[in-house]
């Protein structure tokens, strides 16, 4: 009895000041972390909104906020927010959003920029932990194929759409086409295209 | 000078690599680029370092029938530690190594060491024995990566040497999987040749 005590005590101990020096380092690198993240996501919603305008670059478009609808595949954030880009004396020009698709190890997100008809006309891997050599290919030049596609054509060969899928890695390239199409499911029926991009 | 020969012995003629052949999921996958290697390599040889010096700093302490979970408790704060810290100060590397820091922990080299030097021998032996392995590691690492990096893409950590011709066509399968296994069978293949001739002599 007296031996078991002791043994338990020995691990809770180290568990114990494991638990300490983890929280202190987490405390520490967190705040970093998370800028970054954010650095990092104004970065790739800058690179892809530059595909919005063959004139305009993307510094010198004019963007706001959009929250609207619960996006079914959202992880990290609980809605989808859409920001809305415009040229300086042309009105709107298109969309950026993020779309949270479920791969097949993690949640693959994409920065997706539409244009006012519903188009992708950029995306790209903002963060994904697929296999590597498999999944992990959707982060090359793979995600360029989402570029011209719709609601209608956003989904894999297999299942009637235009995207080739990575060789060995339909969940993967399912969850980012999947994602982008719901995406832009939702800001449709938002009314965000068309006449509606005035709004 | 014991230290010293602890601290060699990790790099040949232990070689965790080529002579223990332990550690060969991260050997083999993150060795595409010299650049992934040499962070692997250091990422490794902090947390070898760290957890040898743990456990044999409380190898008298540490009761012999739960060590391993203490060291598995030990090993992963260190790995944990060194991803937090990566992932805010390095964030390129740490991408690009992915998942393979949190896969530290099952590193046999690790778990090995601790086992098999750390906990019979005393702070300083180990912590040259963990540096020693960790360089071991590195030098295995980066001489594949050397090898795949120059024939699957042409560079070498990342600066051209091969000519812009190669670099648009190299041999695709050295940095694909299969090459790691078929370049590592040579590198293999030559150490033991190399080590049967010396011992002829």
């Amino acid at each position: 009895m007296g031996e078991i005590l002791k043994l338990g005590f020995v691990l809770m101990a180290v568990a114990l000041l494991a638990a300490v020096a983890l929280g202190f380092v987490n405390s520490r690198t967190e705040p970093v972390i998370r800028e970054q993240q954010r650095q990092q996501r104004i970065e790739a919603m800058m690179q892809v909104a530059g595909s919005l305008s063959e004139t305009v670059p993307a510094e010198e478009m004019a963007y706001d906020t959009l929250d609207i609808g619960a996006n079914p595949y959202a992880a990290v954030d609980e809605s989808l927010t859409v920001v809305r880009f415009a040229g300086p004396a042309d009105g709107p020009l298109g969309y950026t959003f993020i779309a949270y698709g479920k791969g097949y190890s993690s949640t693959v997100q994409t920065m997706v920029a539409v244009d006012l008809s519903g188009t992708v006309t950029g995306a790209t891997i903002l963060f994904q932990q697929e296999t590597p050599g498999l999944g992990a290919k959707c982060e090359g030049g793979w995600v360029d194929q989402m570029i011209d596609k719709t609601a209608e054509s956003c989904s894999v060969v297999k299942d009637g759409g235009g995207v080739e899928s990575i060789t060995g890695a339909t969940i993967t390239s399912r969850a980012v086409s999947e994602s982008i199409r719901d995406g832009l499911e939702t800001m449709e029926s938002e009314g965000l295209f068309g006449e509606g991009g005035e709004r | 000078m014991r230290l010293a020969a602890v601290f060699t012995n990790g790099i040949y003629r232990e070689n965790p690599v080529f002579k223990l052949t332990l550690g060969m999921c991260p050997f083999l996958a993150v060795t595409t680029s010299v650049e992934n290697a040499l962070g692997m390599g250091a990422a490794s040889t902090f947390v070898l370092l760290c957890s040898n010096f743990l456990v044999s700093l409380f190898r008298n302490v540490i009761p012999n029938k739960v060590r391993i979970p203490c060291y598995i408790v030990i090993i992963a704060t260190f790995v944990t530690l060194v991803d937090m810290v990566m992932n805010a100060y390095v964030p390129a590397l740490h991408k690009s190594l992915g998942i393979f820091i949190p896969l530290i922990v099952v590193n046999c080299i690790i778990l090995g060491r601790a086992e098999g030097f750390a906990n019979k021998n005393p702070v300083m032996a180990s912590l040259a024995d963990g540096l020693g392995m960790g360089v071991g590691f590195t030098l295995a690492m980066v001489l594949l990566a050397t090898f795949r990096e120059l024939l699957g893409n042409g560079t070498w950590l990342n600066v051209n040497v091969l000519g812009e011709a190669f670099h648009n066509q190299p041999l695709l399968i050295a940095i694909l999987a299969p090459g790691a296994f078929i370049l590592m069978g040579f590198i293999m293949g030559t150490f033991n040749i190399l080590e049967s001739r010396g011992g002829e002599r």
